[in-house]
């Protein structure tokens, strides 16, 4: 590589774009969470940890910082149950017809996820559609009140994040080689071995990402807490937000933030080390 | 297909499997179905199935000045997000095709970064940031946070349009004596101009759709169509949301078809 190539000048206003509108501020973020409380502005002139101390010795945080790792566990792993029978289908898929199923993928991905979540908020109705699923199939007696629950919140967070899924999956499908498939099951394996052996650990490359991204994205999401959680349940962005814009307290929210972010680092580190592990196992 | 006669046998099986199929479909587009049903209602109610049918709240909508406010404010910062990034992208794209071996792909992680990180640390980042060089609370701010969040995905697009034209091409017009410039807007423009196209159709959606950086750096007495919406539908929740809605998906179904008409669904996901 020539470093001295004329042509890496281009790439000089997006890297400024990158580093003074996203690593600058997020460095100030880390600044400001140690900052005293300010009285006048939002924040004060002096440091501290006194943000964190609150933090992790109040078990109300622990509670809200839980609850949101969990459902965004839950979030993740309902994404794969879902992401992973429409992918096999798509990878199948040719002309016309895969047309169609990418344009099936691709409009909720293009659609707002305030937009999304409101149509939860009209199929979550007392006497809206999903009730009456339900109450058709016989799963239920009689109306459940389904608006900001957490069920709701878990429901259309797989929905916002099915697509990112999807994609990544699709595409290491579709890069497996068809003749590995008719070699293994003209050498006697069923299809449910071909599928064990062959199929999932090459589909790996697309899962693995794929799940990656949706925890750390779903840990923190906010417009669909807001929106369909209502004020019963709080999670960690909306306590965020709340802190930020609500009573101006700039520190501890970012003390919040960071702690989120922290937390989310080390469960994304444990799922690597563990699946790395499980991979190797799966070698052996 | 040379797996139809060999898996003919277990029918019971992709029987199940496309049923499966079918229920998964359906949860991705239920949503955005009943959006469109609730909207075109002649009753008061946001509900699906609708009550009737009429376009009252379509024009209803057109009559909430802080709704329409909203919507002209998020199609202009979504005209100037597609152009700035389009341009920034296309420039980092052909510095791209520059770097090699491992670099590039630090390089690609860098440009991608903005997709990465969770929207709310950025805009939380941002909001202290932009207060601190005196930009908090104007367009000016809330517009430098949209172009951040769409960049990634104009340089996705402009990459992968870049990749597909031959290098054998530039080293040709160079050869024959064009400068740089030239190569650029006679070979290259023309090659890649369906992903540019791409790239802005991309970076306008998201950057109509975003929110939560909306709500933290939003200027005074400005509102996003987004940001209008929410605040709709906390306090009146009526069909005239759905109208909104169903705009904001037509944008998007529009968005999908001209990708599918430039290069292609499949080419671009």
């Amino acid at each position: 590589m020539n470093l001295r190539n004329p042509k890496l000048l281009l790439a000089l206003p997006a890297i400024a774009l990158i580093f003074v509108f996203m690593i600058l501020p997020i460095t100030n973020m880390i600044e400001m969470s140690f900052r005293t409380p300010g009285t006048s502005e939002p924040f004060g002139a002096d440091y501290t940890a006194m943000h964190y101390d609150r933090i992790l010795s109040d078990g109300y945080y622990w509670g809200v910082l839980l609850r949101s790792l969990l459902t965004a566990g839950a979030v993740t792993l309902l994404c794969l149950v879902v992401s992973y029978p429409i992918a096999w289908h798509m990878s199948k898929a040719r002309g016309m017809k895969a047309v169609v199923l990418y344009a099936c993928i691709a409009s909720p991905l293009m659609t707002g996820v305030l937009v999304r979540n409101f149509g939860w908020m009209i199929a979550a109705a007392l006497n809206g559609p999903l009730n009456e699923v339900l109450l058709g199939l016989g799963i239920i007696e009689r109306p459940l009140r389904l608006l900001f629950t957490q069920g709701l919140v878990i429901l259309a967070l797989v929905h916002v994040f099915v697509p990112f899924m999807v994609l990544p999956i699709n595409n290491a499908l579709r890069n497996i080689s068809p003749t590995l498939i008719e070699a293994s099951s003209s050498m006697g394996a069923s299809r449910r071995e071909v599928f064990r052996d062959i199929i999932l650990p090459l589909s790996f490359p697309g899962i693995y990402p794929g799940m990656i991204l949706v925890y750390v994205l779903a840990v923190a999401a906010y417009v669909t807490p807001a929106l369909l959680g209502g004020q019963m349940v709080s999670y960690m962005p909306t306590l965020i937000i709340g802190e930020l814009t609500g009573t101006f307290q700039w520190p501890f929210g970012s003390a919040l933030a960071i702690v989120l972010s922290v937390s989310t680092i080390l469960v994304v580190a444990l799922f690597t080390g563990l699946t790395a592990r499980l991979m190797e196992r799966a070698k052996a | 297909m040379s797996g139809t006669a060999t898996f003919a046998h277990q029918r019971p099986v992709n029987l199940g499997f496309g049923l499966l199929i079918v229920l998964l479909y359906v949860f991705l587009m239920a949503p955005l179905v009943m959006i469109v049903g609730a909207s075109f209602t002649g009753g008061l109610l946001i509900e699906f199935p609708p009550q009737g049918l009429s376009l009252r709240w379509y024009l209803e909508f057109f009559q909430r000045q802080d709704l329409v406010d909203g919507l002209l404010m998020s199609l202009r910062i979504g005209a100037i997000t597609a152009v700035v990034t389009m341009t920034v992208a296309m420039m980092a794209a052909l510095a791209g095709q520059a770097v090699s071996g491992r670099l590039a792909g630090w390089f690609q992680l860098g440009m991608t970064l903005p997709l990465l990180v969770p929207e709310l640390l950025t805009a939380v980042g941002l909001l202290f940031f932009l207060y601190k060089i005196e930009l908090g609370k104007t367009v000016a701010g809330l517009q430098m946070g949209h172009i951040l969040m769409s960049f990634p995905y104009a340089y996705v697009s402009i990459a992968a349009a870049m990749r597909q034209v031959p290098q054998s091409l530039e080293e040709a017009s160079q050869s024959l004596g064009a400068t740089g410039w030239q190569t650029f807007r006679l070979v290259i423009l023309p090659l890649v101009m369906p992903g540019l196209a791409m790239a802005g159709i991309f970076a306008f959606i998201n950057s109509f759709d975003l929110y939560t950086i909306s709500l933290l750096l939003k200027p005074l007495g400005g509102n996003t169509l987004p940001l209008a919406l929410f605040d709709f539908l906390t306090y009146e929740f009526k069909p005239t949301a759905a109208a909104a809605a169903t705009l904001s998906i037509l944008l998007s179904i529009l968005g999908v078809a001209l990708v599918q008409r430039l290069v292609g669904l499949q080419r671009a996901f």
